[in-house]
């Protein structure tokens, strides 16, 4: 399963979507579901970098592998306990002027990949995203 | 960085240009230049998209930001985006207050 760790930082950004990129690519996606699973793990990965290590600093880890058929994508940190998945969806279809800021991230993230699972293990949080 | 945007505000009319990618990295930048036009009064606010070619829930944030903000009476564009932006923007439910056409002309 190749892996690679980094520094949760916004600047690292950029790296981690060349890796993610590049092991979507290597599934056979086209550039249009790259894209997108870029796009989910994009709203995975900031949501680790912005409020996992209130504070201080810390690492984040990659892993990917090939779901037979399409990509599984482990994001994992070590974190303060939060499960995203435990956010309340937003209404997307309440007027402008209430919308609320947050929560779109995690809101499309679900809707663009097929699978996502958390899970809290040796003091770790396991985010597994699935695309077939 | 160079910026992947540009705004200008004149007689009402706010547009804001986007290219390239709007996402984590950048959008808290242009956030910080629309919040210059706080107080203004605005009309009509143009998100002009047509080199747009990513764009993820930190930038459509910032969208939601300026609608509510810098343009809460204002009429709201989305112009030539294309394909993969009009997905994000449809997905999360913005094109309900986004008038979205391949060009702007101006009324």
């Amino acid at each position: 399963m190749p892996g690679i760790s980094f520094a949760a930082k916004i600047e690292n950004l950029e790296a981690m979507f060349r890796f993610i990129r590049k092991e979507a690519q290597a599934q056979g996606f086209d550039e249009k579901k790259v894209s997108q699973i870029q796009l989910a793990a994009e709203e995975a990965l900031v949501n680790v970098i912005k409020y996992a290590y209130p504070g201080k600093s810390g690492d984040l880890e990659i892993n990917c592998s090939n779901k037979e058929p399409g990509l599984e994508i482990e994001i994992s940190d070590s974190g303060i306990p939060f499960n995203p998945l435990s956010l309340p969806e937003p209404d997307i279809h309440s007027p402008m002027e209430k919308r609320k800021i947050g929560g779109l991230g995690i809101f499309m993230l679900r809707k663009i990949m097929d699978e996502v699972k958390y899970k809290r293990e040796d003091n770790r949080n396991i985010l597994t995203l699935i695309k077939h | 960085m160079d910026p992947k945007f540009s705004v200008d505000c004149k007689e009402g009319m706010a547009k804001v240009e986007l290219c390239g990618r709007l996402d984590a990295t950048n959008a808290p930048l242009l956030q910080e230049e629309l919040k210059k036009l706080i107080g203004q009064k605005i009309a009509h606010l143009v998100f002009l998209a047509k080199d747009l070619e990513y764009i993820s829930s930190a930038g459509l944030r910032v969208m939601i930001f300026a609608k509510q903000k810098i343009g809460v009476d204002a009429h709201a564009y989305l112009i030539g985006a294309q394909d993969a932006v009009l997905s994000v923007i449809k997905m999360s439910g913005l094109d309900n207050f986004l008038t979205i056409q391949d060009t702007y002309n101006e009324q």
